[in-house]
């Protein structure tokens, strides 16, 4: 029992100690078909700069994007056609939230932040595989782009700026 | 050079408003022959790149050059060491795109290239590629034919001899001499070497150019591929050169002076057409300055042997030979003199490159002689030549002997001067070394051409063309260039690209630290959301 609990803290500090350094969400897998709290942790600035935006791509296939305002930042989306219509609580829905901005914030490189919006995931996203939200980290002038998808059969620790992701899982 | 120099006898015939538009048309000749002419030819990119293992059997090869080049000989060497001739190519711009006919078996294999340049020197190099995995390379045998060298050696230090004594002869006992028995003898020999010299070296240079051995001067392959170089230009030239001396010499008596000008300007017109001094830049000064020194040697050098021999053997008749020769002769050496110090500061470019070179110190070895010809010929002139004409028969003797050395110390520069065939000069060192190292990246998101310049370590400028991976423009919102040496224990270099607006991308003020084999990337912003990462190694040379 004790070498589990050692086991799983040596892989706790190791997972984390990897993804210190980037932004990532906080919950990392997800049903499709199921609503979706995104918490986007962002943990330090732009090479010590303090974070004044960031943004989120929101991927095809997740619907009905309601981000959380964020006092001290200013919320702002941008919507746009979904390339196929999605049924949602009997309603087809074609257009929506393609982008989430928190902009004009000033979040210290010292500090920690997180960034919330909750969403829909479509039930036909392929269960089993990973789903990315792309991010612009954005500091004054300097940005981090956190957009980083690896290529099929690439490691994602190889990447130096991975998308922050969640792994689909099959509809309960 | 002008007629008017030299005084006609009465009876002479006016040779020269025609005189003047024999050397107005072969000056023209001269800069026109062989238009485009650069330094040596140097290897800017090969495809498969030098070292790349290959996943199967590529369809073509393609080898990009510094400047337009003709193949010579494309061999394909076989990880089992046995030979494969590429036959089969394409020439676009600076391109040769040569056709694979085969399926290689996995193994490293040499794609051996030798080419010829504008002037005249062939080049040739080797890159290394596998299929699959890398095995031991086979032995490409690239190595110097030292008996080949040294016939191309004699050759050109006889044609040397035979153009400047030859023909530079028949013309100071034609134009100079009023006796012209004494030195004719030796002025016909000299011709004749020079004749033999002159064909015996087109066939070197065709098998220098095939890199075959000398067993295989006989070939007709060696003598034409030979005809096809600028070298053929200035054996061509200086067969008709020859010729035009011996005719001078022995023709009839009126048109004599005429031929044996022409002669004396076609050893100019040989010299021009080839080498590497007519091949430097600015073609419009070094192609005309190269015809100025190689018609004032000819001058200088072709008369002294026949002013010595008649000073020996006719003293009272050889007067006024040496008025003549000394009245002229200081104008021709300030040509000579000014035209080869222009060339030399072309050529070398730097002090340094003087010591550090082996052209340079073949130079340098030249000017010594030069130092001590120029003593000997500034004694001869002031100290010598005025109690000479008087009949001092004592100083007669004295001339006669100097005049000896001086041909002796003629010789030697001549010889000097053929080793430099085998040595590029600081100026094509430079250009070599200057030149960019590029690669081309291609995936399916997005493709760039990238070149470092110069290509070796040290402070470089990198330039980049970003396009989609079907060719298509790519409007980056930004690009990273990104090296790293993982061998080296370097950390990455990373540096953002600026975009001076005309379509590239570039990286100023860099610096590479080491050479050898980095790792370049490119991170391309393709939206705000989307970068496409591509990379691939890029050859840093040493110097």
């Amino acid at each position: 029992m004790k070498a589990h609990v050692f086991a799983a803290g040596a892989l706790f500090a190791l997972g984390t100690n990897a993804a210190l350094a980037h932004i990532t969400l906080e919950t990392q897998e997800a049903a499709v078909g199921s609503t979706y709290r995104a918490v986007l942790r962002v943990p330090h600035g732009c090479e010590g700069k303090a974070t004044t935006s960031v943004r989120v791509q929101i991927p095809e296939g997740v619907i009905s994007v309601k981000p959380m305002p964020k006092p001290g930042w200013t919320l702002q989306t941008k919507k746009g056609r979904y390339e196929k219509s999605y049924q949602l609580y009997g309603e087809t829905l074609t257009t929506g939230v393609k982008e989430v901005d928190w902009s004009g914030g000033n979040l210290p490189d010292e500090f920690y932040d997180e960034f919330v919006f909750r969403a829909s995931l479509a039930a036909d996203l392929p269960a089993g595989q990973m789903l990315y939200f792309p991010v612009v980290q954005e500091c004054g002038d300097a940005a981090d782009r956190w957009v980083e998808i690896p290529a099929a059969g690439q490691d994602e620790d190889a990447l130096e700026n991975p998308a922050p992701g969640i792994k689909l899982l099959p509809k309960k | 050079m002008n007629a008017a120099t030299f005084p006609t006898r009465p009876n002479g015939i006016r040779v020269r408003p025609a005189t003047g538009g024999l050397v107005a048309a072969l000056m023209l000749m001269v800069l026109v022959l062989p238009g485009r002419a650069f330094a040596h030819a140097a290897l800017v990119a090969a495809d498969p790149a030098d070292g790349t293992v290959l996943v199967q059997s590529p369809a073509h090869f393609s080898l990009t050059f510094s400047e337009p080049v003709s193949p010579l000989v494309l061999t394909l060497v076989r990880p089992d060491g046995t030979r494969l001739a590429l036959t089969s190519f394409r020439l676009t711009d600076r391109s040769v795109e040569i056709d694979n006919p085969e399926t290689l078996k996995s193994g490293t294999h040499v794609l051996s290239w030798r080419v010829i340049s504008e002037d005249g020197h062939p080049v040739g190099g080797s890159a290394l590629f596998s299929i699959g995995a890398p095995s031991v390379a086979p032995f490409a045998g690239e190595t110097v034919d030292w008996s080949l060298r040294t016939a191309i050696w004699i050759g050109k230090l006889l044609l040397y001899a035979g153009l400047f004594l030859g023909v530079g002869g028949a013309f100071s006992l034609v134009w100079l001499a009023e006796y012209r028995r004494c030195g004719r003898r030796f002025v016909v020999g000299a011709v004749l070497f020079g004749l033999v010299a002159a064909s015996v070296s087109l066939g070197l240079q065709g098998l220098d150019a095939l890199g075959a051995p000398l067993a295989r001067f006989a070939a007709p392959a060696v003598w034409e591929t030979a005809l096809e170089t600028s070298f053929g230009w200035t054996v061509l030239i200086a067969l008709s050169s020859l010729g035009l001396a011996l005719l001078s010499l022995a023709g009839p008596r009126v048109p004599r002076k005429l031929v044996a000008l022409a002669g004396l300007v076609g050893v100019g017109a040989a010299l021009a057409a080839s080498g590497h001094a007519s091949a430097a830049e600015p073609q419009w000064l070094t192609r005309p300055l190269v015809f100025l020194h190689a018609t004032a040697i000819a001058f200088w050098a072709g008369a002294l042997a026949p002013l010595g021999l008649a000073l020996r053997y006719q003293p009272a008749e050889a007067k006024i030979f040496l008025r003549r020769f000394s009245r002229a002769i200081l104008p021709v050496v300030a040509v000579l003199a000014a035209s080869g110090i222009v060339l030399a500061i072309v050529q070398v470019q730097t002090p340094a490159a003087l010591i550090n070179t082996a052209y340079g110190r073949l130079l340098l070895l030249k000017l010594a002689l030069l130092l001590f010809l120029f003593t000997l010929a500034s004694v001869n002139r002031w100290t010598l030549t005025a109690p000479a004409e008087a009949g001092d028969t004592e100083v007669q003797r004295r001339l006669v002997r100097s005049i000896g050395i001086e041909t002796l110390i003629v010789l030697a520069i001549f010889g000097v001067a053929a080793g430099w065939r085998f040595t590029p000069p600081p100026r094509a060192l430079a250009i070599a070394a200057a030149q960019p190292a590029s690669i081309h990246i291609h995936t399916l998101q997005a493709m760039a051409d990238l070149s470092i310049t110069p290509g070796h370590a040290g402070q470089v400028a990198a330039s980049m063309v970003i396009m989609t991976g079907d060719f298509g423009p790519l409007d980056a919102k930004q690009v990273t260039l990104v090296l790293s040496k993982p061998d080296s224990g370097i950390e990455p270099i990373k540096r953002p690209a600026t975009k001076p607006g005309d379509g590239t991308w570039r990286v100023d003020n860099l610096v590479i630290p080491l050479s050898g084999r980095w790792n370049a990337r490119l991170d391309i912003l393709v939206s705000d959301f989307e970068m496409v990462k591509i990379e691939a190694p890029i050859d840093i040379r040493a110097d």
